[in-house]
């Protein structure tokens, strides 16, 4: 256990180390929530609020979607090139699990990006526009609780196509179409609340709306009770299927570099 | 004594798919692949006792890498058996692996952007090695390696001797028992060399380690390893000691010879079949000769003899038996 306590401490520290990306990661952070802050202002115009959605919701929701899909971007093809030098061999002489070490020293770096991206972001987003407060302090928590779920889905979604690369020369492509329909159907370019009621009913049954639309809407204070615990549940359960069929890409993977030799 | 490594009729074939040239082949690439078999391992056993430090040799693409990596788990042999340390490697890996140091002198297994002592101490956390343990293993091999001024630097900026001796390090912290190393040396200056081979030298006597070193470079074997293995197309064809080759070949000379015309010749024959004496009476009565050397058999050229078939090992293997 401590060791992969440590293997996202290093990362942490390691990120900390580059000062321009550093500063870079705020910039950016903050460009990309402003942008679409403009966009919706205008949008808005001087309505209070669409379809029973007020311009501070929708802020609110871009503010978490983007601040988190900013910090939670890390190196996708890392498994594809250790697959393609040969150095994935070295991993499985260490008495570590390889996945439990990636989660960790991706999660260091998440950490590291919240802190030191998202936070400085959000004060600035703060400055420019007035965003919904939270409605509770249990419903704070449960946020929190919420978005590390939502990071467990979308890291396994992202690791079960890395193992592709045990079989394909390159999962570069893959990894594109799939950033592009996680923007689409986690809400991170339109808020969900605004999808055609057809396309939300299909989306609600996928992964997509547990990454970030379940953590929002707890933040908001639209999920409560039974209701969060059932979101919290849906949640477990999409990392529960998502785990297993990771851990067979993964096993299936090895299996084959260890009987053909790569 | 026990043994510690046991490798019997171990075979490693590796499928190479064919790749022809032109579109229409390519096509029908696609559906219909054609593969070619490379007989990486062929037939190999040995055994190796604790404590004994065994050299492997033989030319690129020999299969030296091949048996490392199904010694250390890594890789699943076709046939035979491999035991190491009461283990089956490649199917008890997770257990396995906390026995062994593996080192790959062509791959990395350090952190880049980590200053080298946090390598070090992440192999403490996953290696699970008392603090004591650590600190008394780091002092004693940066010693020994003369580590301690580029110990603080991110990998990226070492050299490649001093990456390669972050590389021992890191796969020696936890004491084990068994370690390969494979190619520990390539690339690397004389005194690099020079370093690892001494720190081998001293692992395996102070600590009893046992320990296979595989290398091109007959120096290596020469100066750290008792036994001599050499390998060549995936074969064993010779397993003794270094001395039982050089004995040998002490037999065995070549002369120079510079004729009173200035030409040079080199001839080469067997003492033990035709004395000495009676060659140099042949050589002077058939050719003018203004000078003659005798020249020493270096064990480099010993060993390219071997691989180039111009010696048959087979009488050296049934003479021992
Ligand atoms: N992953 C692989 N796939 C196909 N062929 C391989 C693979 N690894 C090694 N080989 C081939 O097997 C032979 C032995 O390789 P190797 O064990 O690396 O030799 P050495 O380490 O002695 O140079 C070589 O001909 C090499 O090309
Ligand atoms: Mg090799």
């Amino acid at each position: 256990m401590r060791a992969y306590l440590e293997f996202a401490i290093k990362k942490f520290q390691d990120k900390m180390a580059y000062r321009l990306d550093f500063f870079m990661g705020i910039v950016n952070t903050a460009i990309t929530i402003l942008v679409y802050l403009c966009i919706y202002r205008a949008l808005y115009g001087n309505a209070a609020d669409v379809d029973g959605i007020s311009y501070s919701m929708v802020a609110t929701n871009f503010v978490i979607t983007l601040g988190l899909s900013n910090a939670f971007h890390y190196n996708e093809m890392f498994l594809q090139d250790k697959i393609r030098d040969g150095s994935i061999t070295n991993e499985f002489l260490k008495p570590v699990s390889f996945i439990l070490r990636l989660l960790s020293e991706n999660i260091g770096e998440g950490a590291f990006k919240i802190i030191f991206h998202f936070l400085p972001a959000l004060g600035i987003t703060i400055l420019y526009t007035k965003l919904c407060p939270p409605e509770s302090v249990l419903g704070l928590f449960a946020m929190f609780l919420s978005v590390v779920l939502g990071y467990l889905i979308l890291w396994l979604i992202s690791f079960i196509i890395q193992t592709w690369s045990f079989w394909l020369f390159s999962v570069w492509g893959i990894i594109t179409i799939k950033n592009v329909f996680v923007s689409i159907l986690s809400g991170s370019l339109l808020p969900l609340w605004f999808m055609p009621e057809a396309l939300r009913g299909i989306i609600s049954v996928t992964p997509f709306e547990s990454i970030y639309f379940t953590p929002v809407r707890i933040y908001l204070g639209e999920l409560e009770g039974m209701e969060l615990l059932w979101a919290l549940a849906v949640q477990i359960m999409w990392i529960a299927v998502l785990g297993l069929i990771a851990n067979a890409f993964w096993k299936k993977g090895v299996k084959k570099l260890v009987v053909q030799g790569g | 004594m026990e043994n510690m490594i046991e490798v019997r009729d171990v075979k490693k074939y590796y499928k190479i798919a064919k790749r022809e040239k032109g579109m229409a082949a390519a096509a029908g690439n696609l559906f219909n692949r054609k593969y070619e078999t490379k007989r990486a391992v062929d037939d190999i056993s040995f055994s190796i006792k604790k404590g004994e430090i065994v050299g492997f040799i033989g030319p690129n693409g020999a299969g030296k890498s091949t048996t490392v990596k199904i010694l250390s788990g890594i890789l699943y042999p076709d046939a035979g058996e491999v035991k190491v340390g009461g283990f089956i490697p490649y199917k008890q890996r997770k257990q396995y692996v906390k026995n062994i140091g593996v080192v790959f002198g062509q791959k990395s297994q350090l952190n880049w952007d980590l200053p080298l002592i946090e390598s070090f101490e992440l192999m403490k956390f996953i290696y699970k090695i008392p603090q004591k343990k650590y600190e008394e293993n780091l002092r004693l091999f940066s010693k020994l390696l003369d580590m301690e001024e580029f110990i603080n630097q991110p990998v990226r900026q070492l050299s490649l001797g001093q990456r390669m001796r972050g590389d021992i390090v890191a796969s020696l912290l936890h004491s084990p028992e068994i370690v390969f190393l494979d190619e520990p040396t390539i690339g690397l200056d004389v005194v690099a060399k020079e370093r690892i081979r001494e720190f081998v030298r001293y692992m395996n006597e102070t600590e009893r380690t046992t320990i296979i070193f595989t290398t091109h470079d007959m120096q290596d074997i020469e100066k750290v390893c008792d036994r001599l293995i050499i390998i060549d197309k995936g074969k064993k064809i010779y397993d003794g000691s270094i001395e039982e080759i050089k004995n040998r070949y002490a037999n065995i000379k070549t002369i120079e010879l510079l004729l009173e015309d200035g030409r040079k010749e080199t001839k080469t024959f067997d003492v033990s079949k035709t004395p000495m004496s009676v060659v140099m009476e042949s050589l002077f009565s058939e050719k003018n000769i203004k000078d003659i050397t005798l020249c020493e058999s270096e064990i480099d050229s010993i060993i390219r003899d071997i691989y180039e078939g111009r010696v048959i090992l087979d009488d050296l293997e049934a003479e021992r038996n």
